[in-house]
C-alpha cells in the first residue's frame, strides 16, 4: 500500500500553472510543426494541397515499428523517412504527374483517395488495432523535474527533432542554391526551365522531401503517440489547421501557427473559464449558472476546439493566413 | 425465362397444397449494423465475429424455424446517417433483429429508428439487441419494448470500482473524474459523484473533454496533479485512455486509474508496464472463466475472447434461449413473439447467470473488477501484462434501479 505525505489542497499556483503550460504547449506545438512542415512544403513549392499528408506520417510510424522491432530504434528513425520520402517520389512521378494538366481539383482528389487506400493498407496488414511501438527503455527517463512533476526527457528529444527540421528547411531554402532554384521553379517555372533548370525533377524533389518529413515526423511522434490506422485521421485536420493558419506555404509562418495552437490548447485546459464566469463581472453569473447550457461550458471541455476557433479568426482577419503572401 | 419456369412451379405446388420443405420455412435474419470501416472497425469488426460465432452454433444444431439463421453485415461506416441507411436497407431486407454496439451515439440512431419503424408496421416489427452502447438514456428516456441491452452501464462500472477498490485499499479518498464530453462521459461522471457516499471519498474536480481530438494529455495531466487525487476514475477508451494514462505516467504522477475500458485490444501493450496496477470493471474476464468458452472461442474464430466479443457471445446466446421457447412451426417469424420469450430467457455462464430485466429491458449481468497484473492465467496483446480478477459482482448486485424516465409501452 503506497502512502503519500499528505500535501495541503495546492490550488493551482500561477508561477507552476503558467510554466508547465507553457512547456506542455510549446512541445505539441513543435510536433504539429514537424508534421506540417512537409505539407506546407509541398503546398508552397507545388502549390498541390496534399490530403495523403497525413497519411506519410503515419506510414513513417509504421515502417519505423517494423525496423524497431526487428533491427533497431535508430536505425528505424533513420530508413523510415528515407522510404517514405521515396514513395513520395514516386506518387509525384506516376500520379501526381499525370493528373497535374488537369488542374488542382483533380491532384485534390488523387490525394485524398491515396490517404483512404494507405489506410486500408495499414489495416491489411497491420490490423485494426493499435501496434505497440515504444520507444527503447533507456529513452524512457525524466530529461528533468519541475515542481515535482518529471518532464519526460521523449518530449524534449520531439521538440528537438522539429527544431532541428526547421533549421534545415529554412537554411536549404534560403541559404543555398538548390533552394534558389526551387523557389524559382516554383515563382516563374518556365523561365526556370528556359535557364536549363529541369523543373519537373526539382517538384520531383520538392515532394519527395515534404513525404520524409512527415515520415521522419512520424517515426518520432508514433513512439510516444499509439500508433494506429487513425494516427492519420487523428491528426490530419489539425494540421490543416496548422497550414491555413500559417499562412498557405509560410514555412515560418507554420512555425508560429503550430506553437500557437500548441499554447492555446495547452492553456484552454488548465482555465476553467464559462461565459457565466465572464457575465459574474457585471452580476449577471448566478443567473447565467441558473439557465447552464453553453453559459456553464467550461473552456477545458472544448480545449480540442481552440485550434478551429483560431483558424476561424484568422480567416476573418487574415484571409492568406498569418505569414500568408496574398493579403 | 429459367426463373419464370421455377416460380410458376413453385406457385403450382403451393396451390396444390404440397407439405412445405425445410428449405420454404421463413429464415430468421439477423443484421448486424456496425462500423465495420472507418475509425472504430476495430471494435466493429469484434461484435461482427462474435455474434457470427454464436450463430453458427445455433445452426449447426438445426437454427431456427426450420432453416438456418441468416446473418447478413451492413457498414455504417462510424456514423449515424450510416446506421440510418443501412437499416432502411436491412428491413428492405427483411431483417427481423438488428444488432449493433460501437457507440452510444450510433445506438441512439438506431434505437430511434426501430421504435419509429415498429409504430408504423404493426405486426411486421424489428427488435435491436445492443451489444455495447452504454448511454443510460437508451434504457431510460429512449427506453421502448423491442430494445435490449446486453451490456453493463455507468452506474454498474463506477460502483463495482468504488466497492472492489475500497475493500483493497487502493480507492483512497480524493477521487478525481476524467470523462468525455457526450452521453457516455456525462454517464460516468454523474456515477462517480453518486458512489462519493458510499465509497467514502471526495470528488476533487471533474473535467470534461472531447471524444479522441486531443493528441496531448499532458494539460490534463497537469491539471490533475493540482487536484492531487488518490484515484482517477475515467470512461475514456480508445486513444483517449491510453495518452492519459501514459501522459500521466511519464510525468512520474503517482494516482490510481480505474478505468473501464482499458481492456480494449493493443491498449496493454501500447501502455506498457505504465498500466500495471490499474483497476478495471468489465462485464467479463477470460481468468474468472473456465477453460471451455475460451479454447471453444479460439477454435472457432483463431483468437481467445476479447473485449466485446464475450458480452456479444452472452447476448446472442441469450437470444437462442428464447428461441427455443418460441414455436412458429416454420411459418411466419413473430418478433414481438421473440421479443417477450427475451424478457424471460436466462443463460448460464462460468461467471454468473444472465438475464434480461423487464422493466427497462436492461441485461443483468455479472461485473468483473480486475487489474492489470504482472504473469497472469492469460497474459494480453503479446506482453506478461494481463488482467487479475479483483472481485466478481454477481449480477443482482451489480444492477442498479429501473430509472424512472423508461416508459415502456408493452404490445398486448
Amino acid at each position: 500500500m503506497h502512502r503519500r505525505p499528505r500535501i495541503p489542497r495546492a490550488k493551482a499556483q500561477p508561477m507552476e500553472f503558467l510554466i508547465i503550460s507553457a512547456l506542455n504547449g510549446v512541445i505539441y506545438g513543435l510536433l504539429l510543426f514537424m508534421v506540417s512542415s512537409g505539407l506546407t512544403l509541398i503546398f508552397g513549392m507545388m502549390g498541390v494541397l496534399n490530403f495523403a499528408h497525413a497519411s506519410f506520417y503515419m506510414l513513417g510510424a509504421y515502417i519505423a515499428y517494423t525496423i524497431a522491432t526487428t533491427v533497431d530504434f535508430w536505425l528505424g528513425l533513420l530508413v523510415a523517412p528515407i522510404l517514405v520520402g521515396l514513395l513520395g517520389i514516386f506518387i509525384e512521378r506516376y500520379l501526381l504527374r499525370r493528373v497535374h494538366s488537369h488542374g488542382h481539383a483533380h491532384e485534390l482528389l488523387l490525394t485524398f483517395g491515396l490517404a483512404f487506400i494507405f489506410e486500408e493498407l495499414i489495416k491489411l496488414f497491420y490490423g485494426d488495432f493499435p501496434v505497440n511501438y515504444a520507444m527503447p527503455d533507456y529513452l524512457r527517463f525524466a530529461g528533468f523535474t519541475i515542481y515535482g512533476t518529471d518532464y519526460p526527457f521523449y518530449r524534449l528529444f520531439i521538440g528537438f527533432v522539429a527544431v532541428a527540421m526547421f533549421i534545415t528547411l529554412y537554411l536549404l531554402l534560403s541559404r543555398t542554391r538548390a533552394g534558389l532554384v526551387v523557389r524559382a521553379a516554383e515563382r516563374l517555372p518556365a523561365i526556370a526551365e528556359s535557364l536549363g533548370h529541369n523543373v519537373p525533377f526539382v517538384f520531383m524533389g520538392v515532394f519527395g522531401t515534404g513525404a520524409a518529413f512527415a515520415g521522419l515526423a512520424g517515426a518520432v511522434a508514433g513512439a510516444f503517440f499509439p500508433t494506429n490506422p487513425n494516427m492519420a485521421l487523428e491528426l490530419g485536420v489539425i494540421v490543416f489547421v496548422v497550414v491555413v493558419v500559417g499562412g498557405l506555404g509560410s514555412l515560418e509562418g507554420s512555425l508560429v501557427a503550430s506553437l500557437l495552437i500548441g499554447l492555446f490548447s495547452s492553456f484552454a485546459v488548465g482555465l476553467d473559464w464559462s461565459l457565466a464566469g465572464l457575465l459574474s463581472w457585471v452580476g449577471l453569473g448566478d443567473w447565467a449558472r441558473s439557465v447552464g447550457g453553453v453559459f456553464t461550458l467550461t473552456l477545458s471541455s472544448i480545449s480540442g476546439t481552440v485550434p478551429f476557433l483560431l483558424m476561424l479568426i484568422v480567416l476573418l482577419v487574415r484571409p492568406a493566413g498569418l505569414m500568408g503572401e496574398r493579403n | 425465362m429459367r426463373g419464370k419456369s421455377l416460380g410458376l412451379a413453385m406457385g403450382v405446388a403451393m396451390a396444390l397444397g404440397w407439405p412445405a420443405g425445410a428449405g420454404h420455412a421463413e429464415a430468421l435474419k439477423i443484421g448486424i449494423i456496425e462500423s465495420l470501416s472507418g475509425a472504430q472497425t476495430s471494435t466493429g469488426r469484434l461484435f461482427a465475429t462474435a455474434a457470427q460465432y454464436v450463430v453458427n452454433d445455433i445452426n449447426k444444431n438445426g437454427g431456427f424455424n426450420g432453416a438456418p439463421i441468416e446473418i447478413i453485415e451492413y457498414d455504417n461506416a462510424g456514423g449515424t446517417t450510416g446506421a440510418a441507411d443501412k437499416f432502411k436497407q436491412a428491413v428492405a431486407d427483411g431483417v427481423h433483429v438488428v444488432l449493433q454496439g460501437a457507440s452510444s451515439a450510433i445506438a441512439g440512431q438506431v434505437t430511434e429508428d426501430v421504435r419509429k419503424h415498429n409504430i408504423r408496421n404493426p405486426g411486421n416489427e424489428v427488435m435491436f439487441i445492443n451489444l455495447g452502447a452504454e448511454a443510460l438514456e437508451l434504457t431510460g428516456d429512449k427506453c421502448h419494448f423491442y430494445h435490449f441491452r446486453f451490456t453493463t452501464t455507468a452506474p454498474m462500472r463506477v460502483n463495482a470500482l468504488v466497492n472492489a477498490m475500497k475493500k483493497a485499499g487502493d480507492l483512497g479518498k480524493r477521487v478525481y473524474a476524467i470523462n468525455q464530453n457526450y452521453s457516455w462521459g456525462r454517464d460516468m461522471e454523474d456515477a462517480t459523484k453518486a458512489a462519493a457516499k458510499t465509497g467514502g471519498y471526495e470528488v476533487v474536480e471533474t473535467v470534461l473533454h472531447e471524444v479522441n481530438k486531443i493528441q496531448d494529455f499532458a494539460p490534463f495531466v497537469a491539471k490533475i496533479k493540482t487536484a492531487n487525487p488518490d484515484t482517477v476514475i475515467t470512461g475514456n477508451w480508445s486513444n483517449d485512455l491510453l495518452l492519459l494514462m501514459k501522459a500521466t505516467g511519464d510525468a512520474g504522477l503517482k494516482v490510481r486509474f480505474a478505468t473501464t475500458f482499458l481492456d480494449q485490444v493493443g491498449n496493454i501493450a501500447n501502455g506498457g508496464q505504465t498500466v500495471l496496477g490499474h483497476y478495471i470493471a468489465h462485464p467479463y474476464n477470460i481468468e474468472a472463466d473456465d477453460k471451455g468458452f475460451p479454447e471453444a472461442y479460439k477454435a472457432a474464430t483463431g483468437h481467445l475472447p476479447v473485449y466485446i466479443e464475450p458480452q456479444t457471445v452472452n447476448a446472442i446466446r441469450t437470444l437462442g434461449k428464447a428461441l427455443k421457447g418460441v414455436d412458429f412451426k416454420g411459418g411466419e417469424v413473430s418478433v414481438t413473439e421473440i421479443a417477450k420469450a427475451l424478457e424471460k430467457a436466462s443463460i448460464e455462464t462460468a461467471i454468473g447467470p444472465v438475464s434480461v430485466r423487464a422493466e427497462d429491458h436492461q441485461a443483468i449481468l455479472p461485473v468483473v473488477v480486475s487489474k492489470v497484473v504482472e504473469n497472469p492465467k492469460y497474459p494480453v496483446d503479446g506482453t506478461k501484462l494481463g488482467f487479475g480478477v479483483v472481485e466478481t459482482i454477481p449480477g443482482p448486485k451489480a444492477i442498479y434501479p429501473v430509472q424512472g424516465s423508461c416508459k415502456m409501452d408493452r404490445p398486448s
